[in-house]
């Protein structure tokens, strides 16, 4: 059989394509959990059909993240189930939501919880509940297993992620300072999580300049003593230490005892407390219902919802703060709430990268890189032997303004984000693309409250904490800290503050 | 003649660097590190040619006798440098002093051979085409032997033949030299008997290369592969010697054919005869069937389960007939239950419970490894474990890893249960440790099998009294979220192979 020369040139360009799908394994994936549509649709007022239902219940929760399923947990506990709690996307959980695919589950954002002190009171209930506290310890199986953290710096992994690795005797002695004046924070008490406990105007000072402003007029002037500080500061608030409050930065270094080897954590993170508690109130979760309007008249709430009016004696607020002035009906606009925008994306891995001699940890951060690196899903499991696993990767988008950073989450198509992805990841796993299956991102313009300088002793913040005519906000941001404890700490004062409203 | 000539040239070229490849190559393999090994070794291998050349200056008569002379003694030590760099690590500690003495001796040697050279044929050729020729070959050389080196060399023939068979290429243009400078040679007759000598020296030590390695080669793959296979979880090779069948998984030795009913009768034994009426037994690990092999000793026992993550292990241990005698084909048992999966994992979702439980895990080498060594591990076996049960875990060395073997014991301890440790001699393995362990208190049984090989009943009780060089150590207990194990474990390790 003769080729003809037009044979010759298909069969030439079918081996070409062959030789480039083998060369460049096609990574599939899409935006996940978008929510900015909905955000948006509030923002620019935007008019909502007339709801076709009304129901009478005594008291909604409008949010479905940590700080709305703590309200409701607390409600259930003291014996009080009339009530729903609304949330907007199709699944609840906020920053502790979690995914699942044939390998193993894994988180979207928030991913442990350090080992409470005797301060989360709230806390320790909790955990007391769910079996994670027994006869005052710790269930291991939930403690971050060895080893927990390795950074990679000058070439190599060390374990840890506080710098350790070819330090000068000078950068050694800022970092023993540092220690030394976050032990007498400490021991001040000035410092807890929750936050609420211990604050005091004792401090108020140190609200009032950037936490990179207190560090160099501490004379802390070590590169990786500030690298390791900007890191803290983008990893809690997705701020840089220049953007954030000096009070949040110390509260960050000081407000933890170091006696349990943890953190708490679970391969899909926070979401298993999600899970669980959703496991205990779930019954009284909507989800797909964004309240996009709150109308309070007289003795009354009208909570529109989707296509049903909730008339309500008590509102637990526990939605983001910012979306206060789009919702509620005469709130003025607030000027001391700022979120950080990030991103985070969950890799699918078919086989394991290289890890070039360091064991593979639970958290793995990359010295001088403008992402937060990424935490392994099964490092969590009592397998000895994974060949696949999920990564999830972090990038709190910290340099310049969040607005800009809104934008770009908004205007860049998945392929640059994965690309930059993989880009970073390349930095240390020369292999990723070989191993990488299916990269999911999920954006997030308002991901977490910023402790901005003075946000954290802001008068409005204060007066919106005190808010007392039977409306109660309970998201994190009213501490200024995006944290769990901070989320169930509000969550649970305000499910006490309705309660006792509707008693009296 | 002129092209025989500078054939020489280019063997003598291909031998010099065959051997400076050779002694990088053993450093590396030896010693590790071989970015390091082979730029020290290629730098005073040059500059010791550089100091032959010099010295080639003071040699002012009997050029051609004495460059056949500088060729056989380069021949002998270059032939024997590999077999002499594998004695020198094998039986002594001063192996870098070995491998630089050896490197700088032939390069001042090789340095000599092409100033010479250039020398004795200086009044056949102008001086331009001497340089030009010589260095021509000399360069020619240098490339085939740098191909031929990697490519046939190392795969085919080994360092230790590889230098020797160059040794006597060497030894050869010796002897072809004797011939192309007869003229310029007082004595040729003597030279070539000397040559002839080299010659023999070298082939006697190529035909006994082997043995050469054998001696000295500390690799532990030494004896014949009979079986090696990647799996999806583990390397697994088999080696055999004589009637010593090896197992190798991921380079670690696990058991002589030898000595390993030592090994086994001790892990089992102790325990399983002090229940008074087994019938259902777990074997985790053990995929060579060897545990199981012991535990079907017992006619009481009705079911023995065993867990093992690698379905080719249990397969080749079931199929093999090398192995199927070795295990006396316990795997193919109507009693015997072989389940594949990860053990942690199995028992955390199964029910079963069993009166004696054997853990038979690899060492705890790594952190995944180090996972079933946890308090959480030993407290699963607790649901496990019927009223009269026991176990025992497979538990390091208490000689070569006391503090490992006592971190172990701590751990069950810590997990809630009474710890009986024990320790045997295994020739193979050296002194082993076991922790037996259950909720109630374990005497030592009256009675034990029949036809054990090794174990007695009067032997029994010296096997849980410790010396002190074993004796206990305070360690703290193993964690999931504090391996402490792992990292004592790689240190004392560690500490052993330096």
């Amino acid at each position: 059989m003769k080729t003809t020369r037009r044979e010759f040139c298909a069969l030439g360009a079918a081996a070409l394509v062959g030789l480039s799908l083998k060369s460049d394994r096609a990574i599939a994936g899409e935006f996940v959990n978008d929510s900015f549509q909905m955000g948006h649709m509030l923002r620019d007022r935007r008019q909502f059909p007339a709801p076709r239902q009304i129901v009478r219940i005594p008291l909604v929760i409008a949010g479905g993240g940590m700080a709305g399923l703590s309200a409701a947990w607390r409600l259930q506990k003291r014996g009080f189930t009339d009530f729903v709690l609304l949330e907007m996307n199709q699944q609840p959980g906020g920053n502790s939501r979690w995914g699942e695919n044939q390998i193993t589950r894994y988180p979207w954002a928030a991913h442990y919880v350090p080992v409470p002190g005797k301060e989360a009171e709230y806390v320790r209930e909790l955990f007391t509940d769910l079996g994670v506290f027994k006869d005052g310890k710790w269930d291991e199986r939930y403690l971050c297993f060895d080893p927990q953290e390795r950074l990679y710096v000058h070439g190599r992994w060390q374990e840890g992620i506080e710098p350790e690795a070819e330090l000068t005797p000078g950068d050694r002695e800022q970092f023993r300072r540092l220690g030394d004046l976050m032990q007498a924070f400490r021991a001040s008490g000035g410092f807890t999580v929750p936050l609420e406990i211990g604050i005091s105007q004792r401090h108020a000072e140190l609200d009032r300049l950037s936490f990179a402003e207190w560090l160099t007029k501490n004379g802390f002037n070590s590169r990786p003593l500030l690298w390791y500080m900007n890191y803290a500061c983008r990893d809690d608030y997705g701020a840089l230490a220049a953007d954030t409050s000096a009070w949040a930065g110390v509260h960050y270094l000081s407000s933890r005892q170091k006696e349990e080897k943890g953190p708490l954590t679970w391969p899909e993170g926070n979401g298993w407390i999600a899970r669980q508690l959703l496991a205990r109130v779930g019954k009284f979760v909507r989800t797909d219902q964004m309240v996009y309007r709150i109308q309070r008249e007289r003795n009354l709430f009208r909570v529109f919802a989707g296509d049903t009016e909730y008339r309500c004696d008590c509102v637990v607020f526990a939605a983001p703060t910012f979306l206060a002035p789009y919702l509620i009906d005469n709130t003025p606009q607030l000027h001391d709430f700022h979120y950080s925008p990030w991103l985070t994306a969950n890799l699918t891995l078919d086989s394991i990268p290289d890890t070039h001699g360091g064991a593979p940890a639970w958290d793995n951060v990359v010295m001088d890189s403008p992402t937060l690196g990424y935490v392994d899903a099964m490092h969590q499991s009592l397998r000895t032997f994974a060949d696949r696993t999920v990564w999830t990767f972090y990038w709190a988008l910290a340099e310049g303004a969040p607005g800009a950073n809104r934008q770009l989450l908004l205007e860049k198509d998945w392929s640059y984000w994965k690309e930059a992805i993989l880009t970073d990841l390349e930095r240390v796993h020369k292999d990723i693309r070989k191993c990488v299956s299916r990269i999911d991102i999920m954006r997030m313009g308002h991901a977490m409250v910023r402790p901005a300088v003075g946000s954290i002793f802001s008068p409005e913040r204060s007066r919106i904490k005190r808010a007392a005519d039977r409306l109660y906000f309970a998201n994190s941001d009213l501490s200024g800290i995006s944290i769990f404890e901070e989320a169930q700490y509000h969550g649970v004062t305000a499910a006490e503050r309705a309660l006792h409203a509707l008693s009296h | 003649m002129a092209v025989l000539l500078f054939i020489s040239v280019l063997l003598i070229a291909a031998c010099g660097l065959i051997y400076e490849l050779i002694a990088g190559t053993v450093a590396s393999y030896l010693v590790g590190d071989s970015v390091f090994q082979f730029s020290t070794v290629i730098g005073s291998y040059l500059f010791a040619m550089g100091i032959g050349s010099f010295l080639s200056r003071y040699i002012h008569r009997g050029l051609a006798w004495r460059f056949v002379f500088i060729e056989l003694v380069v021949a002998l030590v270059g032939g024997f440098s590999s077999a002499l760099l594998f004695l020198a690590f094998a039986f002594t500690q001063g192996f870098p002093i070995f491998l630089y003495l050896i490197v700088i001796v032939l390069g001042i040697l090789v340095g000599l051979e092409i100033p010479l050279l250039m020398r004795i044929i200086r009044h056949r050729y102008h001086f331009r085409e001497v340089v030009s020729h010589v260095l021509t070959f000399d360069y020619i050389g240098a490339l085939f032997a740098s191909i031929l080196f990697p490519v046939v060399l190392v795969p085919y023939l080994g360092l230790v033949k590889s230098a020797l068979f160059f040794g006597i290429v060497n030894a050869a243009v010796a002897l072809w030299s004797t011939f192309l400078f007869k003229t310029q040679i007082p004595y040729p007759r003597r030279l070539q008997v000397l040559c002839g000598i080299v010659i023999v020296l070298l082939v006697a030590g190529l035909a006994n290369g082997k043995r050469i390695t054998g001696l000295a080669e500390e690799n532990i793959y030494a004896d014949e592969i009979i079986f090696s296979r990647d799996t999806h979880y583990q390397h697994i090779v088999l080696t055999r010697w004589k009637d010593d069948l090896r197992l190798f998984l991921n380079s670690h030795l696990q058991f002589s054919s030898r000595d390993e009913y030592r090994y086994h009768e001790a892990l089992v034994h102790p325990g399983l005869s002090a229940v008074s009426t087994p019938r259902r037994v777990l074997v985790l690990g053990g995929g060579d069937g060897l545990a199981v092999r012991e535990v079907l000793k017992y006619p009481q026992v009705e079911s023995v389960t065993l867990v093992d993550l690698d379905p080719e292990m249990t397969r080749l241990f079931s199929t093999h007939p090398f192995l199927t005698a070795l295990n006396q084909k316990a795997f193919l048992s109507p009693k015997v239950h072989i389940i594949n999966a990860d053990a942690f994992l199995w028992l955390d979702s199964s029910p079963e419970i069993f009166d004696f439980i054997i853990v038979d895990f690899p060492d705890p080498t790594n952190y995944s490894l180090g996972k079933l060594y946890t308090t959480v591990f030993y407290s699963a076996l607790r649901r496990h474990l019927s009223q009269q049960g026991f176990f025992v875990v497979q538990s390091t060395s208490p000689m070569f890893a006391r503090k490992s073997f006592w971190c172990i014991v701590e751990t069950v301890q810590q997990a809630g249960f009474s710890t009986y440790p024990y320790h045997v001699y295994v020739p193979a393995f050296g002194e082993w440790g076991y922790v037996l362990a259950g909720e109630h208190e374990y005497q030592p049984p009256q009675s034990l099998p029949r036809g054990l090989r090794f174990l007695t009943t009067a032997g029994l009780h010296g096997m849980f009294d410790f010396p002190p060089d074993m004796a206990q150590v305070p360690m703290p207990a193993n964690h999931l979220n504090d391996q402490v194990l792992v990292r004592t474990y790689d240190h004392e390790w560690r500490e052993i192979s330096h």
